[in-house]
């Protein structure tokens, strides 16, 4: 347990980062440093787009599978690092 | 002999008949002298009764029935007991994130198992030049401000009358204006008007509004209510505050003050819908006028506004945090000519008094105000900071959307001065026009973008990130050099603003898409901008 608030500090602590959430497979948020409404607004839609991504990537040739998903846009980018049975998303603020 | 073929069928009787017949004929023939062999004879009829065909004759017989009698019975009913109940639906409330069930072993697995990756990706993220001065475009640009519609109503233009004040509705669509005179020193009783157009119709016919309302004196401000995309608030010269619905054209006005006690003696410069503590979805009108009231109106029951807060400005209890001239004794109230709230504290407002000086205010100030104008509710006062002063009276103030600390002044000096609210002085002090600046506006979407409408009859935008000194595009409005005296942003479509004059004109510009679309740093350059000119 404290290994997994450990963890989650130490991203939310690096430079530039507004957010971090954990989502689960259903598109659940377990954790989250943002308030409720932008955080269920955020799992929902990056849930739904990471599995479309994944099977874009799985479409186009089957061996392959998709490891990381990033959207930059003009204020921030967002992180997606998937996995079978939770999905880690950050939002950082680059440095322009 | 005569052969006659008679159709019957031979039974037992008719044989007898047949020999019978046959015998007379004969006989009739021996009779004394003898027929020549061609004659006529009548020979007699034999009828034979049909032995199967007898008459049938009818058997009756007649009987009824009757079912068992219904019984029936008569009973009544009362309700004895009684009980009222109302039911009201609240604006749901903030969701709530369901508890789920995880595996907290698992959970901090999967977090080893990528935490190298993130950290690695957000590190070369922050040193990344790959994306520098890279943008996309996602619409067509439009590189200059165009006038699209020049809406007017020739009565109110024939009366001479000037637009003194625009307001867009909720739905961006409508965009109504407010008709008076603003260089009136005294007390006048002409009829004015207050016009509507619904800019999405198809059939938008500039001289002729979709909605037009009379009103027995000199409108001064309008507001549309933030949820009903009809109802508009309106101040009149009188003092009085009324709300119509432009829905309903034979009777538009729904709520009205009177004149009693408790309404304006001055006119009303500004009125602003507020949202109720309790109930969000119910909104009052805030009403600031030049006798130095300011004042919460709430509509009840038949058409009624009642006054439900006030409060009152006297110059003896304003901070005295900045110097300024005061009169040696008695009460004098601080006339306050523009209101604006913060997008950050609901409760917190700015005053644009007669004096010049912006002044902080609260809506949760305690004090009571040394006045004795009379009123139904008791009047506090809630001025708790004063800005430095313009020169001249104060028309507009504008809190930034985008910061909770700035905003910005307009008076009639033709300065617009930047404040934070945490300082006296001016953050920064620009002059925009030799003559009187009247409205002076923060853009909805651009952080660092404001217009202003001045004296001299142009509409000046105002892009601090390219230049802080002039203006960076310059809308020539009257052809004439007369003032312009209001404008506002649309909020639903940002490219659009709309700006009224002296000539009773209400022009819509719409804006290039520099100004409708924020870019990529904008609001840390507003913090920056904050940030160092106050030190």
């Amino acid at each position: 347990m404290a290994e997994v608030e450990e963890t989650l500090k130490r991203i939310q602590t690096h430079k530039g980062v507004i957010g971090t959430m954990v989502v689960n497979a259903e598109g659940i948020p377990i954790r989250t440093t943002l308030d409720n409404s932008t955080t269920v607004q955020y799992a929902g839609l990056l849930h739904q787009l990471t599995m479309k991504a994944r099977s874009t990537v799985r479409d186009i040739d089957p061996q392959n599978d998709l490891t990381f998903l990033r959207i930059r846009s003009k204020k921030h980018e967002i992180m997606v690092a998937p996995d079978k049975e939770y999905l880690l998303i950050v939002i950082q603020n680059p440095c322009e | 002999m005569a052969t006659r073929v008679r159709p019957w069928r031979l039974g037992p009787a008719g044989s007898a008949g047949a020999e019978k017949l046959a015998t007379g004929g004969a006989a009739s023939a021996e009779g004394p002298g003898r027929p020549g062999p061609l004659q006529d004879e009548t020979l007699g009829v034999a009828s034979v009764p049909s032995r199967w065909r007898d008459a049938q004759g009818f058997r009756g017989e007649t009987k009824s029935c009757q079912t068992a009698s219904v019984a029936t019975a008569d009973a009544a009913s009362q309700a004895r007991k009684r009980a009222d109940a109302e039911v009201q639906t609240e604006a749901p409330g903030p969701g709530v994130l369901p508890a789920p069930r995880h595996d907290s072993a698992r959970l901090a697995a999967f977090l080893r198992r990528v935490e190298a990756t993130v950290v690695r990706e957000l590190n070369r993220n922050w040193r990344s030049h790959a994306f520098d001065g890279f943008s996309v475009n996602w619409t067509e640009p439009q590189c200059t401000v165009t006038c699209l519609h020049t809406l007017g109503y020739p009565p109110a233009q024939g009366q001479g009358l000037h637009v003194t004040s625009v307001s867009w509705n909720t739905t961006g669509s409508v965009v109504a204006c407010a008709y008076g005179r603003l260089d009136d020193g005294d007390w006048s009783t002409l009829k004015s008007f207050v016009c509507a157009w619904n800019l999405d119709r198809r059939g938008l016919s500039p001289r002729q509004p979709s909605a037009v309302v009379e009103v027995p004196s000199a409108v001064m401000c309008l507001a549309f209510h933030p949820t009903q995309p009809s109802h508009v608030a309106g101040g009149l010269y009188s003092g009085e505050v009324l709300v119509w619905d432009l829905s309903r054209p034979e009777d538009p006005l729904l709520w009205c003050t009177g004149l009693t006690d408790d309404t304006h003696t001055d006119p009303v410069y500004q009125v602003v819908w507020l949202p109720e503590p309790q109930h969000s979805h119910h909104f009052r009108v805030l009403s600031v006028a030049t006798d130095g009231k300011v004042l919460l109106w709430q509509g009840v029951g038949a058409g009624q506004l009642q006054l439900t807060e006030g409060f009152a400005l006297v110059v003896q209890q304003l901070p005295r945090n900045t110097k300024l001239k005061k009169p040696p004794r008695g009460e004098t109230e601080v006339g306050t000519t523009a209101v604006a709230f913060s997008s950050f504290d609901p409760s917190l407002f700015v005053l644009g008094t007669e004096g010049g000086f912006p002044l902080k205010c609260s809506l949760a100030a305690e004090e009571a105000a040394l006045t004795r104008m009379p009123s139904s509710v008791p009047l506090r006062a809630p001025a708790q900071f004063t800005f430095s002063p313009h020169g001249g009276p104060v028309y507009s103030v504008s809190c930034s959307p985008f910061h909770r600390n700035l905003f910005l002044s307009a008076g009639t000096d033709g300065h617009v001065h930047l404040y934070s609210m945490l300082q006296a002085q001016p953050l920064t002090s620009l002059r925009l026009s030799p003559k009187y600046l009247f409205a002076v506006r923060w853009s909805p979407v651009r952080p660092l973008v404001f217009a202003a409408a001045s004296g001299e009859g142009d509409v000046q935008l105002f892009d601090l990130q390219k230049s802080s000194q002039k203006p960076t595009v310059s809308i020539k409005q009257t052809q004439d050099g007369s003032p312009v005296y209001c404008l506002e942003f649309n909020r639903q479509q940002t490219q659009l603003l709309a700006a009224g004059d002296a000539q009773g004109t209400v022009k819509v510009w719409q804006l290039s898409s520099e100004f409708t679309e924020q870019g990529p740093r904008e609001t840390e350059d507003l913090e920056q901008l904050a940030e160092e000119v106050a030190t």
